[in-house]
């Protein structure tokens, strides 16, 4: 990634995540971030800058001791650009400016956390030991007034506060990522299109039917359709949610696409009383094929295919078309 | 690009091209309305394999080519739709009602065979 | 970002060149085949309707990046007499031109958003949008 896609992909980061000026505003507001704060935090600048480099060994040293941290602590290019970015931040967190800039720095280095797969609670922990040797080399700077080191060091803690915040909202957002696109494979995965004979498909269909979803179902139809050469499909409906007037409707733009292609769909599953109600609602089912159960549509396919007519030993369609 | 019409036995075969304008549709009406009175055709097959897109207007004039033809005594079958066209069209909201639609050439030659014999009622 | 693309309506010839550039421009920023013959579609439904209605006018087409999302935007511009009542011209169906009456609401459907700006005697804009998935 060059510096600017980074610096585009942060900003689309920042926007996904409502991460707006007010946003940041807010979130300093919870965590009581005053400007009184401000030249408290100034007075300790020093004291971090000088062991910053002291303070990034307790944080990573705590990481590579566990086992949960290891995609981290292992993979050299991801530690190497981690440490690149808790030095700068060790650097940001003293110098009073918590504006954008300095969320997405906390943004960048939560990304890298999440793609790494740091677990929220081993953050934590790290964060933690990371804090408390800041405090204690504060309180050492201050050993001759130590309320004026305490007062400073809660100004500081309340910018720590301010990054987990933002640090524990990626880590999450990563998560529910992770658990839709698991949700998303699921929902594909389970609308198969299956070959039951030459040139006959079956598309069972369960769950639940939105426009998305209608929409992949469609066009694995169609593609298959194609692939097969597929002169017949038995649409299975039996194990959907609920058919709408909505639902009713994708089906019956599946079907329609499918007829486009040359096949023909015949409906089985749809109980009397969701026909009825669908007539009422005004869909009509004049337009579909439909066959009480599963088992009568794959008869009624076949019938369109001609194996009945083979197996009564009729005669053959002619071979050529030279007749008439 | 004006579209080519084979004969092959009675029926008439339109084989549509990859970039298809509004007058070679048109002209494709009238030419197809010429030759199945003259050679007497029984089918005609219009074969849109290789289009990318089918419109509304395209799906119109496709509908009274096929309506034409039937008032001539020919039954018109659509072949070769793609996929993606197909998903097309019914999200438009078009659905080529009452012209018979077949997978390919092929499949649409076995209908055209098909009809001709049975006469009878058909499954749609 | 790419320059914009603008292709004059005038013949009917020139909506198969608006199609076509558009449908180069969705396979360029990452359409899928199906998104790329949806904007093919509505372009070529909307430039169309330029044709039929007000004689001549443009369609431009532009790529678009916004903050994680890509996409392009269609806009469709004449001078031509209007549209009287657009909101029944949005109805499935209705058309003053007997024909199938699906362009502008197709259109809408097909694409992710879509506006209608119209001014009795002083033209039509009509702008879509569709966002890669
Ligand atoms: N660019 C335009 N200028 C003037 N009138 C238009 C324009 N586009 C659409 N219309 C009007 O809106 C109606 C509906 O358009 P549309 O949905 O495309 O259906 P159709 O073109 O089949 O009539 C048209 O019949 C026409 O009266
Ligand atoms: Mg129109």
């Amino acid at each position: 990634m060059t510096v600017s896609d980074r610096q585009r992909s942060l900003q689309s980061s920042m926007h996904d995540m409502g991460l707006t000026e007010e946003a940041i505003e807010r979130r300093k507001r919870i965590v009581g971030l005053e400007p009184a704060d401000l030249g408290r935090i100034a007075a300790v600048k020093d004291v971090v800058a000088r062991g910053a480099e002291e303070f990034m060994a307790t944080f990573f040293e705590f990481l590579s001791k566990l086992d949960e941290a290891r995609p981290l602590v292992t993979s050299h290019g991801l530690l190497d650009r981690a440490r690149q970015l808790k030095k700068a931040h060790l650097a940001a967190m003293v110098q009073g400016e918590y504006g954008t800039r300095y969320v997405e720095q906390r943004l960048e280095l939560a990304q890298l956390y999440a793609r790494a797969g740091l677990e929220m609670l081993v953050f934590l922990g790290a964060f933690h030991h990371l804090l408390r040797a800041i405090g204690s080399a504060i309180m050492k700077q201050f050993e001759r007034s130590p309320m004026e080191g305490f007062e400073n060091f809660m100004s500081l803690q309340k910018v720590a506060f301010f990054d987990i915040g933002i640090i524990v909202d990626v880590l999450v957002m990563e998560r529910e990522r992770t658990i839709r696109q698991q949700e998303e494979a699921i929902r594909e995965l389970s609308t198969p299109v299956l070959q039951v004979r030459d040139r006959m498909l079956l598309l069972p269909i369960i769950g639940v039917i939105d426009t998305h979803r209608a929409r992949l179902i469609t066009e694995s139809l169609l593609r298959a359709i194609r692939a097969n050469r597929a002169k017949v499909v038995v649409m299975d409906v039996t194990g959907v949610a609920t058919i709408d007037s909505k639902v009713a409707n994708h089906l019956l733009q599946t079907v329609t696409a499918a007829r486009l292609m040359g096949a023909l769909v015949i409906v089985t599953g749809l109980s009397s009383e969701v026909a009825q109600s669908l007539v009422a609602l005004g869909i009509e089912l004049s337009k579909i094929n439909t066959v009480g159960d599963l088992q009568g549509g794959l008869e009624e396919a076949e019938r369109v295919l001609g194996y009945r007519l083979l197996r009564n030993g009729d005669a053959l369609p002619p071979p050529t078309m030279t007749e008439n | 690009m004006a579209v080519p019409i084979l004969k092959q036995e009675d029926v008439l075969i339109a084989q549509v091209q990859a970039i298809l304008s509004d007058d070679d549709l048109n002209q494709l009406k009238d030419d197809l309305s010429n030759r199945i009175g003259r050679a007497r055709s029984r089918g005609v097959i219009i074969d849109v394999t290789a289009l990318d897109v089918l419109d509304s207007f395209a799906t119109r004039t496709i509908r009274g080519i096929a309506y034409t033809a039937k008032l001539r005594g020919a039954n018109t079958v659509v072949v070769g739709i793609q996929p993606d066209v197909a998903f097309g069209m019914v999200q438009l909201g078009l659905s080529l009602e009452g012209v018979e639609t077949a997978l390919d050439l092929e499949e649409g030659l076995a209908f055209l065979r098909n009809a001709a014999n049975s006469r009878g009622p058909r499954v749609r | 970002m790419s320059a914009e693309i603008r292709v004059p309506i005038e013949h009917e010839r020139d909506i198969v060149t608006a199609r076509q550039r558009g449908r180069e421009l969705a396979a360029a920023n990452g359409f899928s085949s199906t998104d790329q013959t949806l904007v093919a579609l509505a372009i070529s439904e909307i430039a169309r309707n330029i044709v039929s209605y007000a004689k001549r006018g443009e369609v431009m087409l532009l790529a678009l990046e916004e903050t994680g999302r890509r996409g392009i935007v269609v806009i469709a511009r004449d001078e031509g007499p209007g549209i009287a009542d657009p909101e029944l011209a949005m109805k499935d169906g209705y058309s003053t031109a007997k024909s199938l009456g699906v362009g502008l609401p197709g259109a809408k459907r097909v694409m992710d958003e879509f506006k209608l700006e119209t001014q009795l005697g002083k033209g039509t804009t009509v702008t879509m949008k569709k966002w890669v998935r």
